[in-house]
C-alpha cells in the first residue's frame, strides 16, 4: 500500500487552497477580459463609455497600458491583448476591473466594439491552399524511402483526421497579483510554468525579473493547458494591480476558459506505406499537418514531438516523416498531455489496422512483426537514437495472455454475426514515449533542501502539483535518503524566489529532474551530517555540542570536505535502495548509525541539533541536468530522449447499432514504470490519463460557429467522460523492470504515456465497424473523436446520404 | 410575514436579508462565508464541484427524509429557505475525518483536488441514504450513479469507485444526527409557516403561502419570474443573460409537493422533484423511471421540478416528450381561476408557452397507460448520462387486441428535432388506420426539418429518429 498523496487529507476536506480560495483582500478588485467574436478582423472602433458608467467598475484597460505587449513562449508573436487586429475569436480586447467579479462580468457585456472583417483562414486545408505556416515544414528522414515504397509489394494510402481537446482542468485560469512595496508585485498564479509567469508578467510590465515573484501552491488540474498560456492572465492581473495599486483577481469562468484558451492541436496527417504480404512495414512517408490556430505557442515543439512519436513501438527502416504547422484564425493551441505524441502514435496505429484489414490478418500479428527488437539492429529509431531497455515485446506478449485477448477475439466475431443492437471491437496497441523535453535546455531543474533545527524539512524545487503527485513523490525520494517518515517533510509553494530559472511543469518530466535536484541537495547535506555523525561516535556524550555549546568549552567538530559535487543521482547510490552512503554512515527510521556501531546510533533530530551547533550547514541547493540530450532540430537527428517509457493497452467496446453510441466494456493495461517511487499514485496517473485519452477519442467534440468561436463551451456541451463511462472491468499492472539505468532511482516519468494507450479505445471502434459488410474491401474513416454520430455515420453511411 | 430568509448553515442558525438572499450559494458559501471547500467550476450544474447537501423537513417523501446533494452554484440562497445544509468544510468531526474522507484518503480518490469535495459530498450523500435504510455495503453500481452528477478530470474515476466500495457503513456516522436536531426542526416548522417577503429595491423576493397570495403578488409585479428550483434560471444568471431581481418562490405551499395517484389519474404537484417523481413513477410505468435515471444528475434531480421542466418549454427538456406521450394536461391557475390546457396545445413556439403573465401551472395531470398498451422512451445525448438530449423521442400505443396488428390510439412525441416538443399527428393518423411501419418511417420523415447545431446533425437526428421508431415497434412487437 503506498502514501497517499501529500495533500489528499486536506483535499478531502475542502481545506486545500487553490487561488481563488485565498482570502479576499478588503480593497482586493475583480477583473474579466472582454474577448473578440471575429475570427480575423480590423478592430474599426471599441467603446468603453457605457461600460464604464456600470456600477462597480473602476477601470478598462487595453493592450496600450502593456509596456510590452508581446509574449510568446517560443517566438514573441502574440498580444496579451489586441489592439488594432484581432486574429482569432476569444482573442483577449480589454480587461474590465470592478468591485466584483459579477459587476466586471457585467460591465464587459456593455462594451461596444465595431470590426472591419478579414478573410480568415479557419482550416488546415485553406492554410495548406494560402500558405499560411508558423515556420517551414520540418523533416526527419532514414533509408532509402522512395525506392524502398517502389519495391514495395504492396502499397497504401490514407489520411488521419484527429480534432482538438480541451484540456479541462476543474480550476480555470486563475491569478491574485498583489502590489507590494517599492514596486514589487507578487503574482499568486495556477501555472505549470511560474518561472515563464514570472518573465511574462515583468517583461510585460516593463519590470527587472528581481521585482517580481511567482507562486504556485497548486493547480487544480492543469494537463499542459497551464504551460504557457496561464502566463498572459497573471500579466493582466499584474498589469491592474500595478496601475490601482490594489491586489487583483483574475478568475476567469469555465465558459470564457474554454473559448479563450487553446488546445491540443488538430492534426491532418497524410500517409503513404509500403509493406509486404506478412504486413512488415518497408516504407512509410507520413506528412503531418497541425492546426496551430493563430500563434505560435508551443505548436513546433509539439509538432516535432508529433514526428518524433510517428514510429511508436515500430522499426521502420525507410522512412520520411515531415511536419507543417499552420496558421490559422483558431485560438492559440498548445501543450496537452502527450504533446504532439498522441497524433504522431494515433497515425502509425491506423496504418497498422489499415494493413492488417487488407491482408486479412490480426493487428496484434502485424505489430508483432513490426515491433522494435534487439534483434538485427531493429533498435535504432528514424531520428537515429537507440532504443534502450525495450520492454514492447513483453509487454503485448504478457497483456496478450493476461486479457485472454485471442478468445475474445472470436468470441466478438460470432457475437457481430448474430446480435442485432450492439457491435463490439477490441484492440490491443503499444506505446513507447520518448521523455526529456525535445528542447535541451529545458532538462534543468534546481532544488532547495532545508533541514530545520527539529529535524523537519522543507523542500524546495520548480516542480508545480497539479494532482499527479510530484511533491509527493519528491519528498518520499528525500525522506527516505534521509531514513525519515514522509511527514517529516514538506515540499512548499513552488515560489521563483527559492528556485528561479526552472523549467515548466511538464513533458512527464517533474519528478524526474526536480526529484533528481532535491536527491542531490539532500545527499550534500546528508554526506555532512554522516561525517559528522562519525566523528560525534568518538565524542563523550556530555561534550556534544548541545551540551556545551553555549559555553564554548569544547573545540567544534570540523568536517573534512563539507562539500560534493555531483550531477547524478544513481551515483554512489545502491542501485537496490536508491540510497547513497558516506562515510558508511546509514540513515534508517529516524536514527543515524554505523552498521558496526549500531548501539551507538543517534537520533536524526539530535544530530541535526548538533550539525547546527557545530555551524555544519543543514541547507543545501542543487542544480541538475539531464545528460546526454543532444537532438539536432535542423537535421532531425540524435538522441532525443532520457529513456522511453513503455505501455500496452487493449480494450474492447460496444457500439449501439440504433444511435452509434459507444461504450467500453474492457479496459487492461500494462505498464512499465521502471521501478516506481509510489506506486499507486503511478497506477493513478495511469486510470486518469487513459480517461482522458478515452475523452478525446469518443465524447469531446468541439464545436465552433464559423468565427471559430468555440459553441461548447461548458460541461453542458463539450462531454468529459463521466464515471459511468469508465470501463466495467478496468484492469491496471505494472511490469516488473528493474533496469532504468537512465534515470533517478531506476523510475520512470508517468503522467503522459498512459493517455496514449486511449488510442486503442479508437482502433477498437474502427475494428469493430470494419466488421460490417460493407467494409469488406475498406477500412472506416472514423475521425478523433469517434463520436456516435461519427461512429453512426460509419455503420450506416447509406441512411446518412438520404439526409445529406 | 417575514423579511429574512432562514436556514441552518452546518448546525448553525442563519437569518439572512437581501444582499445574501440574492446570492448564489455558493458564492455566498465562498466568498461571504469564507467556506471556500465547496468549489465553483461550471456555474451550470454540469460538475457537481459546488455539491452541498440539503435536508428539507418539510417533504418527507420516500426519497426525501435526508440529507440530499444539491448544486450549490445555481442555487439561489432564498431558495433553501426552511432548509438544512451541510458543507464539505463540516464533515471533519473535530480531527477525525469522516468515514467517506478517509475512503477517497486511502484508495487515492483524489489528485489535484478541486473536484474532490463535490464528489465527497455526494458519496456522503449515498451514505446517508443506506444508514438510513441500514444497509452495510456499497455496491458498485450505487456508487457510480450516486456520483454522476460530479466530473473528475484527473483520476479516471476508478480510485473514487474503489473508494465507495471501500467504505464500512457500520463506522459511519450519521450527519443527520450530527447535524440536525428535534429543536431545529422546530424552528424550521415554524419558519415555513410563514410567508417571506425581501425587498431591496434590487431584489424583491416573495414566498406565499397560499396560491391566492401567490396570483395577488403576480397581478401587482406581473414581471416576476417565477422560480421552480432555478436549476436553469440560476445558469442564465450565471452566465449572465439576465440578472434574477424580481422573484417568486412557491416552496412554502405544501399542497404543490404532492404526487399522488388516484384511480389510474396520476397527479404531480409544481414543487415535485424529479428524484420524488422518479421514486413514484417506479412500478407505475418502469420505462419512465428508467428514463429519469440517465435525465441530468442527481444533484439536480434533487433540486428540480417535473413542472419546471415542462413549463421552461425547452426544445430538448427530457420530459415534454414523455408527457405529450403520457396525453397529460398541464393545470394552470390564473386571477380568473383554473384552465386546462392539453399538453400538446401548451408549447407555442421556442420556449413559448400558453402561459400568460400572472399565471401560475399548479400541477400536471395524466391518465397510467391502459392494460393492452405500450409506452417507451428513448433519449440520445453525446454522453449517455449528465447530457442533455440531442434528441429524446417517446411512443404510446393502445393496441386493438391482444396480436398487437392493429393501433387503437397512438401518440408519438419527441425534443431535439423543432422548435418546441414536437407531436407527430400525421403519422399517428396513417399508422392508426394502417399498421405500416415502413409508411410510418415516411409520414415522420416528413413532420419534422431538424437543425444541424452542437449536439446533432440534421441527418443524425433524422436517422436518430427512424431508429428509435423501428425499435420501439420490434420492442414491443409478440
Amino acid at each position: 500500500m503506498s502514501l497517499p498523496h501529500d495533500y489528499a487529507h486536506t483535499h478531502v476536506c475542502g481545506e486545500s487552497e487553490f487561488v481563488d480560495d485565498r482570502p479576499i483582500m478588503r480593497n482586493e478588485l475583480f477583473c474579466d477580459v472582454f474577448f473578440s467574436t471575429r475570427a480575423h478582423a480590423l478592430i474599426k472602433r471599441v467603446d468603453f463609455t457605457e461600460a464604464l458608467k456600470m456600477p462597480g467598475v473602476v477601470q478598462i484597460f487595453t493592450g496600450h497600458d502593456f509596456s510590452h505587449n508581446l509574449w510568446g513562449t517560443i517566438f514573441k508573436d502574440q498580444p496579451i491583448l489586441a489592439t488594432d487586429k484581432v486574429n482569432y475569436a476569444g482573442e483577449g480586447i480589454a480587461i474590465v476591473l470592478a468591485e466584483s467579479f459579477e459587476e466586471a462580468q457585467r460591465a464587459k457585456e456593455k462594451i461596444i466594439i465595431e470590426y472591419t472583417d478579414l478573410a480568415p483562414v479557419m482550416s488546415i486545408s485553406q492554410a495548406k491552399k494560402s500558405q499560411s505556416f508558423i515556420i517551414p515544414a520540418r523533416k526527419i528522414e532514414r533509408g532509402k524511402v522512395d525506392e524502398a515504397m517502389k519495391e514495395s509489394p504492396l502499397t497504401l494510402e490514407g489520411k488521419i483526421i484527429i480534432q482538438g481537446h480541451d484540456h479541462f482542468y476543474l480550476e480555470s485560469q486563475a491569478s491574485i497579483a498583489y502590489p507590494l512595496e517599492d514596486g514589487q508585485i507578487e503574482i499568486h498564479s495556477s501555472s505549470q510554468h511560474p518561472t515563464e509567469t514570472q518573465h511574462v508578467v515583468a517583461h510585460a510590465l516593463g519590470l527587472p525579473d528581481k521585482d517580481v515573484v511567482c507562486v504556485v501552491k497548486r493547480m487544480g488540474g492543469g494537463f499542459g493547458g497551464k504551460e504557457s498560456q496561464a502566463a498572459p492572465f497573471a500579466a493582466m492581473a499584474a498589469l491592474c494591480a500595478m496601475k490601482l495599486k490594489r491586489p487583483v483577481r483574475l478568475c476567469l469562468t469555465k465558459d470564457d476558459d474554454m473559448i479563450m484558451t487553446g488546445k491540443r492541436n488538430p492534426f491532418e496527417n497524410e500517409y503513404k506505406v509500403g509493406f509486404s504480404q506478412d504486413g512488415k512495414i518497408q516504407s512509410l512517408v507520413v506528412n503531418l499537418f497541425s492546426d496551430a490556430g493563430a500563434y505560435a505557442d508551443l505548436s513546433t515543439s509539439i509538432m516535432e514531438r508529433a514526428m518524433l512519436h510517428t514510429d511508436n513501438a515500430y522499426f521502420i527502416p525507410n522512412i520520411r516523416v515531415t511536419g507543417q504547422v499552420c496558421r490559422t484564425n483558431h485560438h492559440s493551441h498548445t501543450a496537452f498531455r502527450g504533446f504532439g505524441g498522441p497524433k504522431g502514435v494515433a497515425t502509425i496505429e491506423k496504418i497498422i489496422e489499415e494493413i492488417s484489414h487488407s491482408l486479412k490478418k490480426d493487428p496484434i500479428e502485424v505489430r508483432k512483426i513490426n515491433l522494435y527488437s534487439d534483434v538485427d539492429n531493429k533498435n535504432i529509431t528514424h531520428y537515429g537514437q537507440v532504443f534502450k531497455n525495450n520492454c514492447l515485446g513483453r509487454l503485448i506478449h504478457d497483456l496478450e495472455k493476461k486479457c485472454d485477448y485471442k478468445k475474445r477475439r472470436l468470441e466478438i466475431e460470432v457475437f457481430n454475426k448474430t446480435d442485432k443492437n450492439f457491435l463490439r471491437g477490441i484492440s490491443l496497441t503499444p506505446v513507447k514515449f520518448g521523455i526529456s523535453f525535445t528542447t535541451r535546455f529545458l532538462n534543468q531543474g534546481n532544488a532547495l533542501v532545508l533541514i530545520h533545527n527539529d529535524g523537519s524539512v522543507q523542500i524546495s524545487t520548480g516542480a508545480t502539483e497539479m494532482g499527479q503527485g510530484v511533491n509527493a513523490r519528491i519528498s518520499e525520494m528525500v525522506t527516505s535518503e534521509l531514513g525519515l517518515a514522509r511527514s517529516a517533510a514538506r515540499v512548499m509553494p513552488t515560489r521563483t524566489d527559492k528556485n528561479a530559472n526552472t523549467s515548466p511543469t511538464a513533458a512527464s518530466s517533474g519528478t524526474d529532474i526536480n526529484g533528481a535536484a532535491a536527491l542531490l541537495a539532500t545527499r550534500k547535506i546528508k554526506k555532512r551530517l554522516s561525517e559528522l555523525a562519525l566523528k560525534l561516535m568518538d565524542i563523550p556524550k556530555e561534550k556534544w555540542a548541545s551540551k556545551t555549546a553555549g559555553l564554548g568549552t569544547e573545540p567544534e567538530v570540523e568536517l573534512t570536505d563539507p562539500y560534493l559535487n555531483e550531477n547524478d543521482p544513481n551515483k554512489g547510490a545502491d542501485w537496490k535502495s536508491g540510497k547513497a552512503t558516506y562515510f558508511d554512515m546509514v540513515f534508517e527510521e529516524g536514527y543515524v548509525f554505523h552498521p558496526k556501531h549500531r548501539d551507538k546510533k543517534i537520533e536524526f533530530k539530535y544530530l541535526v541539533l548538533e550539525a547546527y551547533l557545530n555551524r555544519v550547514s543543514l541547507s543545501d541547493y542543487s542544480f541538475y541536468k539531464i545528460p546526454g540530450i543532444e537532438f539536432n532540430k535542423m537535421t532531425g537527428e540524435g538522441d532525443a530522449f532520457l529513456y522511453y517509457t513503455q505501455g500496452t493497452a487493449c480494450t474492447e467496446v460496444s457500439l449501439d447499432r440504433i444511435s452509434g453510441e459507444v461504450k467500453v466494456l474492457r479496459t487492461d493495461i500494462l505498464m512499465d514504470l521502471g521501478r516506481t517511487v509510489n506506486e499507486d499514485l503511478d497506477i493513478g496517473q495511469v486510470t486518469g490519463a487513459y480517461i482522458q485519452g478515452l475523452g478525446w477519442v469518443t465524447t469531446e467534440n468541439l464545436f465552433y460557429n464559423d468565427q471559430g468561436l468555440l459553441l461548447s463551451h461548458a460541461p453542458s456541451t463539450y462531454k468529459i467522460p463521466n464515471i459511468q463511462d469508465t470501463p466495467r472491468i478496468f484492469n491496471v499492472e505494472l511490469l516488473e523492470n528493474d533496469e532504468n539505468y537512465a534515470n533517478v532511482r531506476g523510475t520512470k516519468a508517468v503522467g503522459e504515456p498512459p493517455l496514449l494507450l486511449a488510442i486503442s479505445a479508437w482502433t477498437a471502434v474502427n475494428d469493430a465497424i470494419k466488421q460490417l459488410p460493407h467494409y469488406i474491401a475498406y477500412y472506416p474513416e472514423v475521425r478523433i473523436p469517434a463520436t456516435s454520430e461519427n461512429v453512426l455515420r460509419a455503420m450506416m453511411p447509406e441512411r446518412f446520404k438520404e439526409w445529406e | 410575514m417575514r423579511n429574512k430568509i432562514v436556514f441552518y448553515l452546518n448546525g448553525t442558525r442563519k437569518e439572512l436579508g437581501a444582499t445574501q438572499a440574492s446570492m448564489m450559494l455558493a458564492d455566498y458559501l465562498r466568498y461571504d462565508q469564507s467556506l471556500t471547500g465547496t468549489k465553483i467550476v461550471c456555474a451550470e450544474g454540469d460538475c457537481g464541484a459546488c455539491s452541498v447537501l440539503r435536508y428539507f423537513p418539510h417533504i418527507k417523501g420516500v426519497d426525501n427524509d435526508n440529507y440530499l446533494p444539491v448544486n450549490s452554484c445555481i442555487t439561489l440562497v432564498s431558495q433553501l429557505d426552511g432548509s438544512s445544509l451541510v458543507t464539505v468544510d463540516a464533515l471533519k468531526n473535530k480531527d477525525q475525518l469522516h468515514e467517506v474522507q478517509k475512503a477517497m484518503v486511502s484508495c487515492h480518490g483524489s489528485q489535484c483536488g478541486f473536484c474532490t469535495p463535490g464528489f465527497v459530498i455526494a458519496l456522503t450523500g449515498l451514505v446517508e441514504e443506506k444508514l438510513s435504510r441500514h444497509e452495510k455495503k456499497i455496491t458498485t453500481c450505487e456508487a457510480k450513479n450516486s456520483m454522476t452528477g460530479n466530473l473528475c478530470r484527473c483520476t479516471g474515476y476508478k480510485p473514487i469507485i474503489e473508494a465507495a466500495e471501500s467504505i464500512d457503513l457500520s463506522q459511519c456516522e450519521s450527519i443527520k444526527k450530527r447535524f440536525y436536531s428535534e429543536q431545529q426542526e422546530v424552528d424550521l416548522l415554524r419558519v415555513f409557516s410563514e410567508s417571506v417577503e425581501i425587498n431591496s429595491g434590487d431584489f424583491h423576493f416573495f414566498a406565499p403561502k397560499t396560491l391566492t397570495d401567490a396570483i395577488e403578488f403576480l397581478k401587482v409585479y406581473p414581471d416576476t419570474r417565477i422560480l421552480g428550483s432555478g436549476t436553469d434560471l440560476g445558469v442564465v444568471h450565471n452566465k449572465r443573460k439576465t440578472k434574477l431581481t424580481k422573484v417568486m418562490s412557491l416552496h412554502l405551499i405544501t399542497k404543490l409537493y404532492d404526487v399522488s395517484e388516484d384511480q389510474g389519474v396520476v397527479t404531480v404537484g409544481a414543487r415535485v422533484t424529479h428524484t420524488e417523481f422518479r421514486h413514484f413513477i417506479k412500478k407505475r410505468i418502469p420505462d419512465f423511471s428508467k428514463y429519469l435515471d440517465i435525465f441530468a444528475s442527481p444533484q439536480i434531480k434533487n433540486l428540480g421540478t417535473i413542472v419546471g421542466n415542462i413549463a421552461n418549454a425547452s426544445p430538448i427538456g427530457d420530459t415534454p416528450p414523455a408527457f405529450l406521450a403520457l396525453r397529460a394536461e398541464v393545470v394552470i391557475l390564473g386571477h380568473k381561476g383554473e384552465r386546462i390546457v392539453p399538453m400538446d396545445k401548451f408549447f407555442l413556439a421556442y420556449r413559448k408557452t400558453t402561459l400568460i403573465h400572472g399565471e401560475i401551472i399548479t400541477h400536471i395531470r395524466f391518465n397510467l397507460p391502459e392494460k393492452n398498451s405500450s409506452i417507451k422512451f428513448y433519449k440520445y445525448s453525446n454522453r449517455k448520462d449528465l447530457d442533455i438530449s440531442a434528441v429524446n423521442f417517446a411512443i404510446h400505443v393502445d393496441w386493438d387486441g391482444n396480436d398487437k396488428k392493429k393501433i387503437k390510439d397512438i401518440t408519438i412525441a419527441a425534443g431535439g428535432v423543432a422548435a418546441t416538443p414536437l407531436r407527430f399527428i400525421k403519422t399517428e393518423e396513417a399508422l392508426k388506420k394502417n399498421f405500416n411501419i415502413d409508411e410510418g418511417v415516411k409520414e415522420l420523415h416528413g413532420e419534422f426539418k431538424p437543425l444541424s447545431d452542437l449536439r446533432a446533425s440534421s441527418a443524425y437526428r433524422h436517422v436518430l429518429l427512424e431508429n428509435y421508431f423501428r425499435k420501439f415497434f420490434s420492442e414491443v412487437s409478440v
